[in-house]
């Protein structure tokens, strides 16, 4: 690879269809270059509706643009297979959501173990690591508790941990802050910049500028369009 | 696989009530499918068994057609006359038995009324078996002698040794027979020539002909039938083999269990729909949850590799409770028949392939049910899944 960018924009384009005959469209990013350097930790702000979240799934692979290209690590997004995308975000992207989104029937371990199961690592070595990032993300004592027992900031620490158990090279959080008190929401932080420490590159959605303050570098987008562009 | 299978064991332990009635849904197609199959079984094991003990050497003389006439004494229809001694010169037939079934009026203990009354030739008991509860079967030529089914005999307060009076003449009760396969406990049995005496008639209902050792079995049958035609000139009685009444029998119940199983089918299916119902409800209400396992990293094919197991292990946990409560049934079944109608009439037993079947099946509707619910799952798209509220 000959540039340092895990993940790269060039002027994308996201349209929504929606409504009967899905005819009313939704210009959700309307040509958007950026390019994400390896290691960086990068906070995406803007208004609500203004398509943060839309290319944080672009950068994460879960959807592929309308127009333009997305490259991960080099490779045109719209050319890979679903298969293809899906063993990308198993194996190189983490997810983190604002609403935690853990497995309601798996227990916090089970949760951890999720994305290892779907990457066939084997149990024993799956256990093993799961507990480690339970360890890690100070939850060892919660291994067997479901989503519904365990407080909003314990889930999202399951959910860090999850992102984490394949060891991604990305790690995207779509305002990981959002539902949880400032307190609980630091530990998180501290969680996501202890990643970044570790070598991941991690993009936060955040309107939190606590989180803004810690990034390498914080992007303003508004109406689907980058604003701003400052590196801290 | 194995973990996927546990994540689906998860989500149906998550809902328990609903997967429970849906896998009752499946259960009670199973256990009828079941029941109604291996009681199928059950007769033709308990057919299969009758033959077998009258032998493969016996050629039976009936009237008219097959079919109208074999399954017990009841079901005689029309008596005949038939030449024995010509007969008997037949090539290749050895032993003749001749029994006739008629109704009579019997006076015993201070009761009396009508009564099923088989009149047999000495050696009928060489034929088949009856089992005998007290005293003893006829010898060859014997007359004025009746052996009392148990029924009859405990009704009339009579055992061996007792008299009782046949059209009002008396007969000297020599055993008591419990019921089998061919015999009710209601019915007396007397020698051929004492019923056809009282009936005033040379008639019998059917002729068992055992055929000579080295002859060959269907060729003596087509010998005895041609004599038949010849003799009476008109083809008014039936001659078949052992084997072939068996066959026709084991046929008629086979239509018989593949009708009734047929028709638990239906029930079967409409298990499926219920479970298709609940699989689509779960990956509705898991829209987001399947969202999210995709931003993990789930491909399309494991996400509907979790639903279809999901619906197959409760097609599969109906399969193996209405296996195990349709064989009790028949096994309750075969018991109340044996108390009802006598031993012989149903044999206990399921075979391991209805179980197999049942079980492979049962998984079968649950995982073709899920097949759609499972294809939806798969093709949710992530970001529209983790939008879902
Ligand atoms: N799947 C979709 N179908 C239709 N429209 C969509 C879809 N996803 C997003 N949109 C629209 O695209 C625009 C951008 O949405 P997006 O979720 O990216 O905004 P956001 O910046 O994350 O907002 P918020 O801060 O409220 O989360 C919005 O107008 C939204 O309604
Ligand atoms: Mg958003």
């Amino acid at each position: 690879m000959t540039d340092d960018h895990i993940v790269k924009l060039e002027a994308v384009w996201k349209v929504y269809r929606m409504g009967r005959r899905r005819r009313i469209e939704v210009e959700a990013l309307r040509g958007v270059d950026l390019g994400v350097a390896r290691g960086e930790f990068l906070a995406v702000t803007g208004p609500s509706g203004s398509g943060k979240s839309t290319l944080l799934h672009l950068m994460g692979c879960l959807d592929r643009p309308t127009k333009g290209r997305v490259l991960f690590e080099g490779e045109d997004v719209s050319a890979l297979r679903a298969t293809a995308l899906a063993r990308i975000r198993n194996r190189r992207v983490g997810f983190v959501f604002q609403s935690f989104n853990l497995s309601p029937t798996l227990s916090a371990l089970g949760n951890v173990e999720l994305p290892m199961i779907f990457a066939g690592v084997p149990r024993r070595e799956r256990l093993r690591r799961a507990r480690e990032l339970l360890a890690r993300v100070g939850l060892t004592e919660r291994e067997r508790h479901l989503p519904a027992e365990l407080s909003g900031g314990e889930q999202q620490r399951v959910a860090i941990a999850r992102a984490l158990a394949n060891s991604p090279d990305l790690l995207l959080a779509d305002e990981p802050t959002g539902n949880l008190d400032s307190e609980t929401g630091r530990g998180v932080l501290s969680l996501l910049s202890g990643s970044n420490a570790d070598g991941v590159t991690v993009v936060v959605v955040t309107h939190d500028p606590e989180v803004a303050g810690i990034a390498h570098r914080v992007l303003r987008i508004r109406d689907g369009r980058i604003v701003e562009d400052t590196d801290a | 696989m194995l973990d996927l299978f546990g994540i689906a064991v998860r989500g149906l332990l998550h809902r328990k009530k609903r997967s429970w009635l849906t896998i009752v849904g499946i259960l009670i197609g199973i256990t009828a499918v079941v029941a109604l199959v291996s009681l199928g079984e059950s007769m033709q094991r308990a057919v299969k068994r009758s033959f077998e003990e009258l032998g493969y050497d016996v050629v039976m003389i009936l009237p008219g057609e097959l079919g109208g006439g074999f399954g017990g004494p009841g079901s005689f229809s029309t008596p005949f006359e038939i030449d024995v001694d010509a007969l008997s010169t037949v090539e290749g037939v050895g032993e003749i038995g001749l029994l006739n079934f008629q109704s009579v009026y019997v006076k015993a203990g201070g009761k009396e009324g009508f009564l099923d009354a088989l009149g047999v030739s000495g050696n009928i008991f060489s034929f088949f078996k009856v089992e005998m509860v007290e005293g003893r079967g006829f010898t060859e030529g014997e007359r004025g002698a009746a052996i009392l089914g148990r029924e009859v005999a405990t009704e009339l307060g009579i055992g061996a040794g007792g008299t009782v009076l046949i059209e009002d003449r008396p007969f000297a009760v020599v055993g008591v027979y419990s019921a089998d396969s061919r015999l009710d406990e209601d019915a007396i049995i007397i020698p051929l020539a004492d019923l056809q005496e009282l009936t005033g008639t040379r008639a019998v209902t059917m002729v068992l002909v055992r055929v000579a050792p080295g002859y060959d079995v269907s060729e003596t049958a087509k010998r005895i039938e041609d004599f038949l035609r010849r003799s009476r000139g008109r083809r008014d009685l039936s001659v078949q083999t052992m084997e072939e009444v068996h066959e026709v029998v084991q046929r008629a119940l086979g239509i018989l269990g593949a009708f009734l199983g047929g028709i638990a089918g239906i029930a079967l299916l409409v298990g499926g729909i219920g479970v298709m119902n609940t699989m689509y409800t779960a990956v509705l209400e898991r829209t987001r949850e399947i969202g999210v396992m995709k931003a993990v990293g789930a491909r399309n094919s494991q996400i509907a590799l979790i639903f279809l197991l999901e619906s197959g292990l409760m097609g599969l946990a109906g399969g193996i409770l209405g296996t195990g409560i349709g064989s009790s049934l028949n096994f309750i079944a075969v018991f109340a028949a044996k108390r009802a109608l006598g031993t012989g009439v149903l044999e206990y037993g399921i075979s391991w392939w209805l179980v197999l079947g049942a079980l492979g099946f049962s998984f079968l509707v649950g995982a073709v049910a899920g097949l759609l619910p499972a294809r939806a799952a798969a093709r949710l798209d992530p970001v529209e899944a983790l939008r879902y509220e």
